[in-house]
C-alpha cells in the first residue's frame, strides 16, 4: 500500500512538470502558481453546492476558476494601468481571500479541512479507492493517471505549435498559429492538472512539481526534446528521492519532495558544466591568464625588457603573493628567465608575445 | 456600533493592522514601481520554514522570535533568487516560483516532524501563521508590529531622496555615488520586516496584497510619487480599519481575508472611476475623437 503512495507522487510529478517545460519558457510560473492558490475557491464553491469533496463539479469549478484566474490577470495587465507582476499579485490574493472567508465562515458545518487542501497529504490517497476492471486502485491515482494521458497527448498533438508560441509568439501569430487557442488550452490543462494533483500534493506546493524539474533541465540542456526528457528524469528522481527521505524520518511526504527538488536544482546549478562553480573556476582561470600574459606584453616592449621585480609588482599593482604565484608559473613553463634579481623573456616568451600581437592584430 | 468601537479586542487588532497597512502600503509601492513586487510573495512563503525552525530551536512561540526566524529565512530565499537570477538565464518569475514552493515544502516537512514529535507542545497556533488570526492578537504582537513599522518607516524617510533617485533613475543615482545594491537590499530587509510581524495579523499570504494592492490605488489615482506614497498610506489604513470593523461586527469573518476584501474592492473601484482610471480614459478619447 505505500507503494501506492510512491505511484501517486510520480505520477503527479509526471503529469505536471511535463506542463511544466512550456509553463518555464513562457515565463508564466507565477501565473501558474495563481491558479494554484485561486482554484481553491473553485473548490470551495463546488464543495458547498455538491457537499461532496469527491464529485467531479470540484475539477470544474475549480479549473472554471482557474481560467477565470488567467483571464482576469490579463485582463488588468492589458489595460496597462497596472503592470502584469502587481496584477498576478493582487488578483490571486483577492480571490483566495474570498475562499478562505467562505471557509471561514462555514467550515463549522461543513466537513472541509482547509489543512489537507492546502497542504494535501498524499499519504491519505490509499484510502480513497475506486475499482478498475476488477482492480482496487487509489482513485487520486486513477485521476492523475488520465489527466498524465491527456497532457501526453496534447504535447504530442500540439508539440510544433507549442514550441513556436513559446518561443517566438509574435512569429508564431504571423505564420498563421492560434496562439490564444494553445495558451488557454494549456492555461486549462493547467488548472486541470492542478486541481487533481491538489490533495496529493497540496496547493501550495503544486507549482514547485510544475516548475522545479523543469528549470533543473533548462539549466543543462538547449533543445527542447531534451529538456523534456531531463525533466520527467527529474520529476521521478525528485519523487522518488523525496519519498525515501519522508517515509524514514517520518515527514510529510509532498513538502520533502519540494524542498528536495530545489536541492537538486541546487546541486545542478552549482556544479554543472556551464554553472555557477565552473564559470567562477573559468573566471578565475581567464584572470590568471590574462595577467600573465599583460606581464609578458610589457616585457616584450623594448624599453622593459629587463624588469626588477619591483619594477613589475608596482607596474601592475600586484600584491607580494600575487607576483609570486605568477612568477613561478612564467619561470617553469620557461616563458621568462631570472637574471641577478632582473627577469628577462625567453625564446618561448618571445614567441608567445609575437603570436599574441598577431593574434589580437596589436601594433609590434 | 460604540460598544465595538470601544472594545479592548477590537482597539488592539485595529490598531495593530493599520500601522502594519500604513507601512505595507507606502515600503510596497517601491517594490510595485521597481516590478518586483512578487518577490514579496515569495518571501512571504518562505519565511514559514523561519517560523517552524524558530519554535523548534527557541521552543517558545513568542512572537519575537518567530518573527526572527522569519526574517532570517526570508532574506535567505532573497539571497537565492538573487544568485539565481543573476548567474543563471533563469528568469526572476521562475526563479521565485521554484524558491517559494520549495522553502513552503521545507517548512511543512519541519512542521510534520514538529508534529509527530512529543518533545515539543503547544504547536496549534502554527499554522496560524498561514492564514494568520488577528482575533488572537496579543498585546506583545501590536508592539511588535509598532516598533518594526515605526522603524521601517524611520529609514524610508531617512533616505527618501536617495531611495526616490535609486528608484526612477538607477544609472543615474549609480553614477553619483548611491549603492544601488544598497538600496535594494534595504528595501527588501524592510519588506521582509514587515511580513515577518504582519503574518499573524493577516498571514503569510495575504500580506502579499497588503503590499500590492494599495500602491496600485496610489498609481491610479496619482503620478506624482509623494502623492502615490500618501494615497496608498491612507487606502491601507482605511481598509485596515473597516476590515478589522467589519471581522469584528459579523461573526465568523476572519480578519485578514476582510482587509483584504475592502482593498480589492477599492481597487476595482478605482480601477474604474480614478484619475487615470478606465471610464475617465474612454471620455477623454472620446473627448479627443470629438475634437479632430
Amino acid at each position: 500500500m505505500m507503494i501506492e503512495v510512491l505511484f501517486v507522487l510520480i505520477v503527479t510529478a509526471l503529469a505536471a512538470s511535463l506542463l511544466g517545460v512550456f509553463l518555464v519558457l513562457r515565463g508564466m510560473a507565477m501565473v501558474t502558481d495563481a491558479i494554484s492558490h485561486t482554484i481553491l475557491l473553485g473548490i470551495v464553491i463546488a464543495f458547498f453546492i455538491t457537499n461532496d469533496i469527491r464529485s467531479p463539479w470540484l475539477i470544474i469549478g475549480a479549473s472554471l476558476v482557474g481560467l477565470a484566474t488567467v483571464y482576469i490577470i490579463e485582463l488588468v495587465s492589458k489595460t496597462e494601468l497596472i503592470r502584469q507582476d502587481a496584477a498576478i499579485g493582487f488578483v490571486f490574493t483577492a480571490l483566495f481571500a474570498i475562499a478562505i472567508m467562505l471557509v471561514s465562515k462555514y467550515a463549522g458545518n461543513v466537513h472541509l479541512d482547509m489543512d489537507v487542501v492546502l497542504m494535501g497529504e498524499v499519504i491519505f490517497a490509499p484510502f480513497n479507492r475506486i475499482d478498475i476492471l476488477g482492480f482496487s486502485i487509489p482513485n487520486a491515482l486513477w485521476q492523475l493517471s488520465i489527466i498524465l494521458l491527456i497532457n501526453i497527448i496534447f504535447v504530442t498533438l500540439f508539440y510544433k505549435e507549442l514550441k513556436v508560441t513559446s518561443f517566438d509568439p509574435k512569429f508564431a501569430y504571423i505564420a498563421g498559429f492560434s496562439v490564444a487557442f494553445i495558451h488557454y488550452a494549456l492555461m486549462t490543462l493547467v488548472s486541470v492538472t492542478a486541481v487533481a494533483a491538489f490533495d496529493a500534493v497540496g496547493s501550495i506546493l503544486v507549482i514547485n512539481f510544475f516548475v522545479a524539474p523543469a528549470l533543473t533541465a533548462y539549466l543543462m540542456v538547449k533543445r527542447l526534446g531534451a529538456m523534456i526528457g531531463l525533466t520527467l528524469v527529474f520529476a521521478v528522481l525528485n519523487s522518488v528521492a523525496g519519498y525515501c527521505i519522508s517515509f524514514y524520518f517520518d515527514l510529510s511526504v509532498a513538502g520533502t519532495t519540494a524542498f528536495v527538488a530545489l536541492i537538486t536544482f541546487m546541486i545542478v546549478f552549482l556544479f554543472n558544466s556551464k554553472g555557477f562553480i565552473s564559470s567562477r573556476i573559468q573566471k578565475m582561470q581567464q584572470k590568471k591568464a590574462f595577467s600573465r600574459a599583460m606581464i609578458l606584453m610589457l616585457m616584450s616592449e623594448q624599453s622593459h625588457q629587463s624588469l626588477t621585480r619591483e619594477e613589475i609588482m608596482s607596474h601592475f599593482n600586484l600584491s607580494t603573493r600575487q607576483f609570486n604565484r605568477h612568477i613561478d608559473h612564467l619561470l617553469i613553463n620557461e616563458y621568462m628567465e631570472k637574471d641577478e634579481e632582473r627577469y628577462m623573456l625567453t625564446r618561448r616568451g618571445e614567441e608567445f608575445t609575437h603570436y599574441t600581437r598577431l593574434k589580437y592584430e596589436l601594433p609590434a | 456600533m460604540s460598544d465595538i468601537l470601544t472594545s479592548y479586542t477590537f482597539m488592539i487588532v485595529a490598531l495593530g493592522t493599520v500601522i502594519l497597512a500604513i507601512a505595507s502600503g507606502i515600503i510596497g509601492t517601491v517594490s510595485v514601481i521597481k516590478g518586483q513586487s512578487l518577490i514579496g510573495d515569495a518571501v512571504g512563503h518562505a519565511t514559514f520554514p523561519g517560523v517552524v525552525l524558530a519554535f523548534m530551536l527557541a521552543g517558545t512561540r513568542d512572537a519575537l522570535t518567530l518573527a526572527l526566524g522569519a526574517l532570517l529565512l526570508g532574506i535567505i530565499a532573497f539571497f537565492i533568487i538573487q544568485i539565481i537570477t543573476e548567474h543563471s538565464t533563469i528568469t526572476l518569475d521562475s526563479a521565485l516560483a521554484l524558491v517559494l514552493s520549495s522553502f513552503f515544502g521545507l517548512g511543512m516537512a519541519l512542521m510534520s516532524f514538529v508534529q509527530g514529535n512529543p518533545d515539543f507542545e503547544g504547536t496549534q497556533g502554527l499554522s496560524d501563521y498561514i492564514f494568520g488570526q488577528a482575533a488572537y492578537m496579543l498585546r506583545s504582537d501590536v508592539y511588535l508590529i509598532l516598533v518594526a513599522s515605526g522603524l521601517s518607516l524611520l529609514v524610508f524617510t531617512l533616505f527618501y531622496q536617495q531611495l526616490k533617485i535609486y528608484i526612477f533613475d538607477p544609472v543615474y543615482s549609480r553614477s553619483i555615488g548611491i549603492s544601488n545594491m544598497m538600496m535594494n537590499f534595504m528595501i527588501l530587509a524592510i519588506t521582509i520586516t514587515l511580513i515577518a510581524v504582519g503574518l499573524k495579523a493577516v498571514g503569510a499570504i495575504l500580506i502579499v496584497n497588503l503590499l500590492i494592492a494599495p500602491a496600485v490605488i496610489g498609481q491610479l489615482w496619482s503620478d506624482r510619487f509623494i502623492h502615490v506614497l500618501v494615497i496608498a498610506g491612507i487606502a491601507g489604513a482605511v481598509s485596515a480599519f473597516t476590515g478589522t470593523y467589519i471581522s469584528t461586527a459579523a461573526n465568523d469573518i476572519a480578519t485578514g481575508p476582510a482587509i483584504i476584501l475592502v482593498l480589492s474592492a477599492i481597487v476595482l473601484l478605482s480601477l474604474l472611476f480614478a484619475r487615470k482610471g478606465l471610464l475617465r480614459r474612454s471620455m477623454l478619447k472620446r473627448k479627443v475623437g470629438e475634437r479632430s
